[in-house]
C-alpha cells in the first residue's frame, strides 16, 4: 500500500511509516534540517524542516509527520523562508565568532545554514554568559558552541544504549550534561562527537590540531572486531616536515555507527623498519618452517597467499580462532542446510525478539550491541540474554537476564532448542531427541529452567522477527560441535534467524580461504604471521623479526559478520615489505597484494571473481551498505547426528572469564595512544572473598599451563564468583574455552 | 577581428614621433665604413666628459647601496611579517591554517595545538622563503591581518634553513609596545572607512 501525494507538485509515493522528509529525501527534494539524523527518531527541536500543506493552517514538521493520501506539500515559500531565516538568526545569537579556530569550521552545519539563509547580522540579543569548557576524558564539550539540537542525546540513547547524556533544561541556559553523574561515565564511543553539527562536542585528542580542509579522507574498514564498520581515516602531515599521520577517524554517522575503539584507536601503524637481512632471514625461516601460525587480523588476500604457500611448500597452517569457527560453522550448516548463518546486523536492528547466547556481546562486538539497542529502542524489541555474568552495559536494553552456570552452554542450548522447536515442523526423530532430554538434570546444572523459558516466551509473544545471536564462548567449548548442530536445527526449523559472531575482523574470511591444521607437538619450527612463532613476521608485535604493514597501511578485503566482503584502503604508506613481497621467493607473488582479490573464488564458491578496484566502499545516500559484495549463501546437504548430552561440566571456585574491557580488542588497540589500557582482573567483592584477595592486590592468575600477572580490581557492578580477565595485552590461544578454573595467588609487593 | 584593430594604432597622442634612424648597412664595405666612422668620431670622449663633469660638480644622484637605501613602497611585497595585537602584544595568528591552504607554492606549514589556556596555540610556523613566490595570497586570505608582507627585501643567505625563521618575521614585542609596528597597506589590508561600515550587535537585554 503506497500513499500517493505531491511535494512541490512532484508526484511521490510513501511507504507505510515513512515521514514527509524521508520521502522528500528519497526523491532528492531538498528540505533544510538542523537536528534531523536518519538513524534515530526525529529530535524535532530545530523546526527548520517545516513545510506547508494545502488546506492546513500553519506549518507542518516534515521530519515527524507521515503523509496522508493526496496532500499537496510545498517546501519553499516566502513565509517558510522567513520562518527559517528567523530560526537561523536565533541559532546565531551569541554564537562565538571563532570559526577561525573552531575544529568544525569547514564542515559545520551551522556555518553552512547561516550562509545558506544569508544571516549576516544579529538582530536579537541575549545576555552572554560564562560557560566553561567541560573536559570529559576523550570528549570535550563547549556549551557556548552548543545549539541544543539534541542529536547527541538521541544517538547515545537510541543507537548506542549508554544513555549517558541528557539536556539540562533551563531556557537559554540549557546545556548537555552527563546523566546522573558528575562527569561523563560511558563507553566513549564518540558517536556524540560525530553527530554534533557544530564544534561543541569534539575529540580532546584531535582538538585544535588540524582543520577539516587540510585532511585527506581515506575510506577504509575498521579492523578491531568482526562488525567491520565503515570508517574514514583522515590523514595529514605532522609538524613542519614530518611524516603523514592519521589525525582522526570519521564515519557516515547518518547511517553507520562506530565504537570508541574504531574512532579513537586509529594510530596502530607500524613505524619500525626492518634490518637489512630481515627479509632473507624471513624467507629462510619460511623455507624450513613446519607450520605457520597466524591470527585472523589479516586480509582475505593475505589468507589466500598463505594458502598458496601451503599448496606450494606443504607448510601447515595454524589458526585456532578460524579453525574452531570453521568446525562450528560446518556443524551448524550440516544441520541447517545452508552454507552460512542467515542473520545480519540489519536483521538484528529490525528484530523484535532477540536471544543472546555465549558472548559478552557489548565488548565482544559493539556493532551487534548497537544493532540490539536500535531494535530495543526503535522497535521495542525484547531481549533475553543468557550468560553467567550480567553485563552492566546491556542493562538498558536487556529485558530478561538469565544467569546460567559457566560451562553449561550445551545444556542451555539443548533446552532452548527444545523450547523453540516445539510446535514446529521439525521431524519426529529430532523432536523425540529433545523430548528425551534429562531436563531435571540439565536445569539443575545450568540453573536455567522452565520458568525462564516461560517468561521469555511470554515477552516474545507478539514478536514477528526473531534473531538468535551466538558468540565466541561456544566456538571453543569442548562440545562445540553438538551445540552448533542444535543451533543449526533452530535456524532450520524455528522462526529464529541465527547470527554467529566471529571473533576477529577476518575470522570468517580465513575460515573460508585456508585449509587449517590442528596445532601439533611435532611442529619444531613455527613461523608466526601476526602471531607469535619461532620466527615472528608481524605488525602486532614490537619485537617482531620482520615487520609487515599494519591493517591501516594495507589495501585488501575482509569478510565481515554480515558475510560481506568489504574493501579497505591504505591510510598510511609503508616503506618495508609485505607478505606479497616475502613470498616472491616462492614464486607465488603478484604485482600487488590486491591482485589476489579476484582469485578468492577459487577457494570458496561463495566469493565472487571481482577484482579489488571494482569494489565500492561507501554507504548510499539512503544508507544502504553497498561496500564490496555479499557472499552467496547456498544450500548444502543436511548430514548430522545429535549426540547425547552426558555430564555438564562444573566450574567451582575462582573462575575467570576471558573478555576484553570496553575499547580494547587486540594488540592494535593496545598500542594506540588515546585508548585506555586497563588490564585489571575485574571481579566482584564475592570473588575477592573467595580468592582471598583485596582491591588493588597484585595477583597471579594460574591457569595450569600459564600464569598471568594482573592487578585485581573490585567492580561493584559485577556479581558472582567469576572474574573477568582481559586478553588484549596477552596472546592467549583462541582454543581455550573462555571460562577457566584458576588459582589466584597474591604476589607480595 | 575588427575589435582588435584599435590596438594596432599606436599613435595615441599627437606628441609621438618616429625616430629618424638611418638604414642598416647591407654590404661588408658599408659595414666597414660605419666602424671606421664611429671609431674616429670621438663619441667616446663625449661620454667620458659627461662623467667627468658630474664628478667635478659633486652632485651625484646614485644611491650608495648598501650604505644607502631607498625607502620601499608601503604596498611592496617582500619578506612576510607576523604582526601582534596593538593592545596586548599577543600574536595575531590564530592558527586557522588558511594561509597554509591557499599557498600556491606550498611553502607555508604550521602546527597547532590546544594550550593550557584553552586556546589554539601555534606551535610551529614556517614559510620556506626559498620557495615563496611572494604572490601575497597568504596576506590576502588572513582573517586576522596577522601575516602581511613587509619591506625587507634583502634575503640572501648562505643556508637555505635561514629562509624559514618565524622569529625573524614576528614583530618584536618592544616595537608593538612602543607603537612602532606598521600596518601593511597593500594586498589584503583592510579597506579605508571600514569602521563606518561596521554594524553593532544589539545589546538591549
Amino acid at each position: 500500500m503506497m500513499i500517493r501525494f505531491t511535494i512541490d507538485n512532484i508526484p511521490v509515493e510513501a511507504k507505510k511509516g515513512e515521514t514527509i522528509l524521508e520521502v522528500a529525501r528519497r526523491y532528492g527534494i531538498y528540505i533544510p534540517t538542523m537536528c534531523y539524523i536518519s538513524k534515530t527518531t526525529p529530535c524535532a527541536s530545530c523546526r527548520l524542516c517545516s513545510v506547508e500543506v494545502k488546506d492546513v493552517d500553519g506549518f507542518v514538521l516534515s521530519c515527524n509527520t507521515p503523509p496522508t493520501e493526496g496532500i499537496e506539500v510545498t517546501t519553499e515559500s516566502a513565509r517558510l523562508h522567513e520562518e527559517r531565516v528567523n530560526i537561523m538568526k536565533l541559532y546565531d545569537v551569541n554564537h562565538p565568532l571563532e570559526c577561525g579556530v573552531c575544529d568544525k569550521s569547514g564542515e559545520c552545519d551551522l556555518q553552512n545554514k547561516t550562509l545558506e539563509f544569508d544571516v549576516d547580522r544579529q538582530d536579537f540579543s541575549a545576555k552572554d554568559q560564562f560557560r566553561p569548557v567541560k573536559h570529559w576524558n576523550l570528549i570535550d564539550y563547549d556549551p557556548a558552541l552548543c545549539i541544543l539540537c539534541e542529536k547527541c542525546v538521541h544517538v547515545c540513547n537510541e543507537v548506542i544504549g549508554d544513555d549517558a547524556i541528557e539536556i539540562m533544561m533551563g531556557g537559554y541556559k540549557s546545556t548537555i550534561v552527563p546523566k546522573n553523574s558528575e562527569t561523563l561515565d560511558c563507553t566513549f564511543c564518540g558517536e556524540c562527537i560525530a553527530v554534533c553539527p557544530v564544534g561543541a562536542l569534539v575529540s580532546s585528542g584531535f582538538k585544535y590540531r588540524a582543520n577539516a580542509w587540510e585532511l585527506s579522507r581515506i575510506p577504509a574498514t575498521c579492523v578491531h572486531c568482526s562488525a567491520a564498520c565503515p570508517l574514514e581515516y583522515e590523514v595529514r602531515h605532522t609538524g613542519l616536515n614530518g611524516d603523514k599521520a592519521i589525525f582522526r577517524v570519521k564515519n557516515n554517522f547518518e547511517y553507520a555507527t562506530l565504537c570508541g575503539a574504531g574512532r579513537f584507536g586509529y594510530d596502530f601503524e607500524v613505524r619500525e623498519s626492518n634490518g637489512e637481512d630481515a627479509l632473507t632471514k624471513a624467507v629462510d625461516a619460511l623455507t624450513k618452517a613446519d607450520a605457520i601460525r597466524f591470527s585472523s587480523l589479516i586480509t582475505n588476500e593475505e589468507a589466500l597467499i598463505l594458502q598458496r604457500l601451503k599448496e606450494k611448500t606443504g607448510v601447515r597452517l595454524i589458526n585456532e580462532d578460524a579453525r574452531l569457527f570453521k568446525v562450528f560453522e560446518e556443524a551448524f550448516s550440516s544441520a541447517s542446510g545452508k552454507r552460512f548463518y542467515t542473520a545480519e546486523l540489519e536483521d538484528v536492528k529490525n528484530s523484535d525478539a532477540i536471544i543472546v547466547l555465549g558472548t559478552q556481546i557489548a565488548t565482544d562486538n559493539p556493532g551487534v550491541r548497537y544493532a540490539m539497542t536500535v531494535a530495543s529502542k526503535q522497535n521495542g524489541a525484547k531481549i533475553s540474554y543468557f550468560h553467567p555474568i550480567e553485563d552492566d552495559l546491556l542493562q538498558n536494553v536487556v529485558t530478561q537476564f538469565v544467569k546460567m552456570e559457566a560451562g553449561t552452554e550445551e545444556g542451555v542450548v539443548a533446552l532452548l532448542a527444545k523450547e523453540l522447536l516445539a510446535k514446529t515442523n521439525a521431524p519426529e526423530d529430532i523432536q523425540s531427541f529433545f523430548a528425551d532430554l534429562d531436563e531435571g538434570y540439565l536445569e539443575a546444572e545450568s540453573n536455567v529452567g522452565e520458568e525462564e523459558f516461560k517468561l521469555m516466551q511470554r515477552q516474545f509473544r507478539r514478536a514477528k522477527k526473531k534473531t538468535l545471536i551466538a558468540g565466541a564462548d561456544l566456538f571453543a567449548h569442548p562440545r562445540a560441535k553438538n551445540i552448533a548442530t542444535m543451533l543449526g536445527l533452530i535456524e532450520k526449523y524455528s522462526e529464529y534467524k541465527v547470527l554467529l559472531v566471529p571473533k576477529e575482523i577476518n575470522t570468517l574470511g580465513v575460515s573460508l580461504i585456508c585449509d587449517l591444521d590442528e596445532e601439533s607437538k611435532n611442529d619444531s619450527f613455527i613461523v608466526g604471521y601476526n602471531a607469535r612463532g619461532d620466527f615472528t613476521i608481524s605488525s602486532l608485535h614490537a619485537d617482531a623479526d620482520l615487520f609487515v604493514p599494519a591493517l591501516n597501511q594495507q589495501e585488501g578485503t575482509f569478510t565481515s559478520i554480515d558475510k560481506r566482503v568489504v574493501p579497505t584502503n591504505v591510510a598510511l604508506e609503508y616503506e618495508g615489505v609485505c607478505l606479497n613481497d616475502i613470498v616472491k621467493a616462492f614464486g607465488i607473488s603478484k604485482e600487488y597484494t590486491v591482485d589476489f582479490t579476484d582469485e578468492l573464488v577459487q577457494r570458496d564458491e561463495s566469493f565472487e571473481a571481482l577484482s579489488f578496484d571494482t569494489l565500492e566502499n561507501f554507504l548510499s545516500e539512503v544508507g544502504e551498505d553497498v561496500r564490496g559484495y555479499k557472499l552467496k549463501n547456498r544450500d548444502v546437504s543436511v548430514n548430522f547426528t545429535l549426540e547425547d548430552i552426558e555430564d555438564l561440566p562444573e566450574f567451582n571456585g575462582t573462575v575467570v572469564y576471558h573478555a576484553d574491557p570496553v575499547l580494547q580488542f587486540n594488540a592494535y588497540t593496545a598500542r594506540t595512544t588515546e585508548l585506555p589500557k586497563e588490564n585489571f582482573l575485574r571481579g566482584s567483592a564475592q570473588f575477592a572473598t573467595a580468592a582471598k584477595i583485596k582491591d588493588g592486590d597484585k595477583v597471579v592468575v594460574d591457569l595450569g599451563d600459564i600464569r598471568i600477572e594482573r592487578l585485581f580490581k573490585i567492580e561493584e557492578k559485577l556479581k558472582g564468583t567469576v572474574a573477568i580477565n582481559p586478553t588484549f595485552d596477552i596472546e592467549l590461544s583462541p582454543n581455550r574455552y573462555r571460562f577457566e578454573k584458576s588459582k589466584i595467588e597474591r604476589v607480595q609487593s | 577581428m575588427s575589435n582588435t584593430e584599435m590596438f594596432k594604432d599606436r599613435n595615441i597622442s599627437e606628441d609621438y614621433f618616429l625616430l629618424d634612424i638611418e638604414d642598416y648597412p647591407t654590404t661588408p664595405w658599408e659595414k666597414f665604413k660605419r666602424v671606421v666612422k664611429r671609431s674616429f668620431k670621438g663619441e667616446l670622449f663625449v661620454g667620458l666628459w659627461v662623467v667627468l663633469r658630474e664628478m667635478i660638480k659633486f652632485d651625484i644622484h646614485t644611491i650608495q647601496y648598501p650604505e644607502e637605501k631607498l625607502p620601499i613602497g608601503p604596498r611592496y611585497r617582500a619578506v612576510h611579517e607576523m604582526k601582534r595585537l596593538w593592545e596586548s602584544g599577543t600574536e595575531r595568528c590564530i592558527g586557522c591554517g588558511l594561509c597554509e591552504k591557499i599557498c600556491i607554492s606550498n611553502c607555508i606549514r604550521m602546527e597547532t595545538r590546544y594550550d593550557e589556556n584553552q586556546r589554539k596555540e601555534v606551535g610551529e610556523y614556517s614559510i620556506n622563503l626559498g620557495r615563496c613566490i611572494f604572490c601575497g595570497y597568504c596576506a590576502e586570505v588572513c582573517p586576522e591581518l596577522a601575516i602581511t608582507h613587509g619591506g625587507e627585501y634583502e634575503n640572501a643567505s648562505e643556508q637555505r634553513e635561514h629562509f624559514i625563521l618565524y622569529e625573524d618575521m614576528l614583530t618584536p614585542i618592544d616595537d608593538v609596545l612602543n607603537k612602532k609596528q606598521r600596518e601593511f597597506q597593500g594586498f589584503g589590508a583592510i579597506t579605508p572607512h571600514e569602521d563606518e561600515r561596521l554594524k553593532k550587535t544589539p545589546l538591549a537585554y
